[in-house]
């Protein structure tokens, strides 16, 4: 008999970590020599940011086609006013100062006595808007001076209304509006004999300059002078650097799904776990994600650093919150991949692994919800909340932290920080109990209840 | 030392039991076989002592260490269903498993291999690009590279063209020369026979059968009569004292009743044809697995089996 010396090193944690790294170092390989990671590095930011780039080529290209409306005046003294005040709003925005590009349609109008049957002459008005003769016709009632009009209703209308068949974002009515607005307004005035001119000008607004905070400096004790707030720093930044979390992690993250489950329906798993025990071979896939997530955020951070400093817009970059974007993207990252190597152990499919990917990305996909509400109010109670809850803590406190002159207090990232590792840590336990069981489960889908007890029990 | 001792182990999923209450004990250095239907528990017991299933009750020792919740070095692993990184190429996809299972670089035993099972010119294809047979000796390398001590086959030869089984067995049995104890599981019963130093036979979970050919043939005595006579089995029907007759083609096997006199049973054929051959012998590992598993197969009969 062949004596060999008897190895059994094998669940030191040297050996652990050997394995988990040689798993992690093939799975990490083997997706970014893809060409799929390659061409999705650069589609991905295309399709998350088309929403912005598709606004912006909309707005590049306005609809300037001249707009005619028909106005009716009951009162027979507002339309010329309201026609006035029109065309010198229109005057004003027409074209672009600087490029003297046309910028917005010309509004031209035409002014009908008000007819007999009121009803009759609505339903032809309507129909020369449906035949495009008009754009939209305005309806002038006889009180539109009374000091306290009739509030309008859906049965009957107020003192001025506007008729079109434009969408529920229609910008030429309160435009329209606007201009009516001002019409009346003149002639209401000119009825009380005050010249209109003159208080325009009482009533013109007051430029309001935004500032941030003054400041002392704490080594030279200096006071420094608040910067003005810049708009596009404001929203732009933390928005987009919350918006690229939420896209790496979810590049990171959401392949484990259907990665798992083929691996487990092409028999490689028990292949690899003649070799590695679940909780290594979980961890290592997780760690192997990490580093693709790692190589594609820093493809993002590095480029865009590039880019904006190229703009010579470098002073916009949030170097100060770049290292807690990288801690919540491990631990976000961390923490989904080990649900998704769970969720996926669990399924026989793929197809069916890919309906469990919305459930598995509501932690990135919620936040992406409460953007405008916590930018509205960083610091308010719900905010903070929300942001201390520590599935959303990696996209809400770093939009919170990202916002300038955000004021997050400086207990609640480390406190957000806690609660994210002690939640990451916990679902990595409960995942790998859940990977070690159902991995090996063929032939059908574990129901909840299997997954919560393996979860709790192992 | 044995190489693997196994004591009262029970391994059940959900109301199944896959395995119950099995004890054996696998010698080093031998081929030790293991036989059953599907189902039987074959692959959940191999997988125990793989450590890939925990048993709910019961020890699995491998060289004498209880090896729960570890993987070894010792212990190469072929499982059933196939396994392998389709878009790797070959020998690198080789050289992780060995490097996984070992901690250590493996790449001059993986040519090696590579070479032996004349695979070398496909060491820079992908998986995807070989043929099923050649896929199968790829999967046997990941078990045996690097030389581990314990060998756990889980049906090596299935869908094995003759050529390719044959390099496969003949690496098996240089690996068992080295001093490798090798387990496997066969639905081939002239595999068993012919490999294995010990036959352990599962069924509904328990062990049935277990021991050399001869001690199981043994079991069961001299009561099979293989007979080749002209007109086949036409002439076999009614024979005195005769249970079962199997027709093999050529030749029939006629299984006795206790206390039969194979002498009157000739005479008796003498009497209607011409015997070309008679031979008194043991049954065969099929049919005795047939005895035991097959459709006749009473709970009476596995009851005292398993007992």
């Amino acid at each position: 008999m062949q004596s060999t010396p008897h190895r059994t090193a094998e669940r030191t944690p040297h050996r652990t970590l050997q394995r988990i790294l040689l798993i992690a170092r093939r799975d990490y390989l083997a997706t970014i020599r893809t060409k799929a990671f390659i061409i999705g590095l650069v589609v991905a930011p295309i399709l998350f940011g088309g929403g912005f780039l598709g606004i912006a080529l909309i707005q590049s290209k306005p609809d300037i086609k001249e707009r005619r409306i028909a106005i009716i005046d009951g009162s027979g003294m507002v339309a010329t006013a309201v026609i006035q005040a029109a065309q010198e709003q229109n005057a004003k925005e027409l074209f672009d100062k600087t490029t003297h590009r046309q910028l917005h349609p010309r509004y031209v109008f035409e002014t009908l006595p008000p007819a007999a049957d009121p009803k009759l002459e609505r339903l032809a008005l309507s129909e020369r808007v449906r035949h495009e003769q008009l754009f939209a016709f305005i309806e002038i009632g006889p009180t539109v001076f009374e000091d306290a009009p009739p509030a309008s209703s859906d049965s009957k209308p107020g003192p001025v209304a506007t008729y079109s068949n434009a969408g529920g974002f229609d910008e030429a009515s309160r435009w329209l509006a606007e201009a009516i607005d001002e019409g009346v307004r003149r002639v209401r005035l000119a009825r009380l004999g005050v010249d209109p001119t003159r208080i325009s000008g009482a009533l013109a607004g007051v430029k309001v300059d935004r500032f941030g905070l003054v400041s002392r400096d704490p080594k030279t004790g200096e006071i420094r002078e608040a910067g003005k707030k810049n708009e596009v720093a404001e929203f732009a930044v933390p928005f987009g650097i919350m918006l690229l979390l939420g896209m790496i992690v979810m590049i990171g993250s959401s392949p484990m799904l259907s990665a798992v489950t083929e691996d487990k329906a092409q028999r490689l798993v028990e292949m690899l776990l003649g070799l590695a025990t679940p909780f290594e071979l979980m961890m290592g896939k997780v760690l192997g994600a990490l580093g693709t997530s790692l190589t594609s955020s820093a493809f993002y951070i590095i480029g865009g650093t590039l880019a904006l400093s190229g703009m010579g817009l470098s002073g916009m970059v949030p170097f100060a919150v770049f290292p807690w974007f990288y801690i919540y993207l491990i631990a976000d990252v961390t923490f989904l991949c080990s649900w998704a190597a769970a969720l996926g152990s669990g399924c026989s499919s793929p197809q069916e692994a890919q309906q469990l990917a919305i459930v598995l990305l509501a932690p990135i996909m919620i936040p992406y919800f409460l953007v405008a509400f916590v930018m509205q109010q960083p610091n308010g109670p719900i905010s903070t909340a929300m942001s201390l809850f520590p599935p959303f803590t990696p996209m809400l406190m770093l939009l919170r932290q990202a916002m300038p002159g955000g004021g997050v207090p400086a207990w609640q990232p480390w406190v957000g920080l806690a609660g994210v590792l002690a939640f990451t840590l916990v679902m990595v336990v409960a995942a790998s109990r859940i990977f070690r069981v159902a991995i090996l489960v063929q032939g059908k889908t574990p129901k909840m209840a299997d997954l919560v007890r393996w979860a709790v029990r192992g | 030392m044995d190489a693997v001792q196994i004591t009262d182990v029970t391994k059940t999923f959900g109301a199944v039991t896959a395995v119950d209450g099995l004890s054996l004990t696998v010698p080093e250095g031998s081929v030790y076989g293991f036989i059953g239907p599907n189902g039987s528990g074959k692959t959940t017991t191999m997988r125990m002592i793989s450590s890939i299933f925990y048993p709910d009750r019961g020890d699995v020792r491998v060289f004498g260490r209880q090896m729960l919740g570890a993987r070894s070095e010792l212990i190469g692993y072929l499982p059933e269903e196939r396994g392998l990184y389709r878009k790797m190429a070959v020998q690198p996809l080789l050289e992780f498993y060995g490097e996984l299972r070992s901690g250590r670089k493996v790449t001059a035993e993986v040519e090696t291999w590579l070479k032996k099972l004349d695979l070398a010119k496909w060491a820079a294809q992908k998986v995807q690009s070989l043929s099923k047979g050649m896929s199968q000796k790829v999967q046997f390398i990941a078990a045996v590279v690097p030389a581990p001590r314990l060998l756990i086959l889980d049906e090596p030869f299935s869908g094995l063209d003759p050529v390719s089984a044959d390099t496969i067995r003949s690496a098996i049995l240089e690996l068992r020369r080295g001093g490798v104890t090798v387990i496997l599981s066969t639905h081939d019963m002239q595999v068993a026979e012919n490999m294995c130093d010990y036959i352990c036979m599962i069924f509904r979970g328990k062990k049935v059968l277990d021991g050399t050919l001869a001690s199981i043939q043994d079991q069961f005595g001299n009561d099979t009569i293989r007979v080749s006579a002209e007109g086949g089995t036409q002439f076999l029907d009614g024979l005195p004292d005769v249970e079962k007759v199997r027709d093999l083609g050529q030749v029939q096997e006629l299984r006795m009743a206790r206390g039969c006199d194979p002498q009157q049973v000739l005479r008796t054929l003498i009497g209607r044809t011409r015997v070309n051959s008679f031979s008194i012998m043991k049954p065969s590992l099929h049919d005795i697995f047939v005895r035991i598993a097959g459709p006749e197969a009473g709970e009476a009969n596995l009851a005292e089996h398993a007992a």
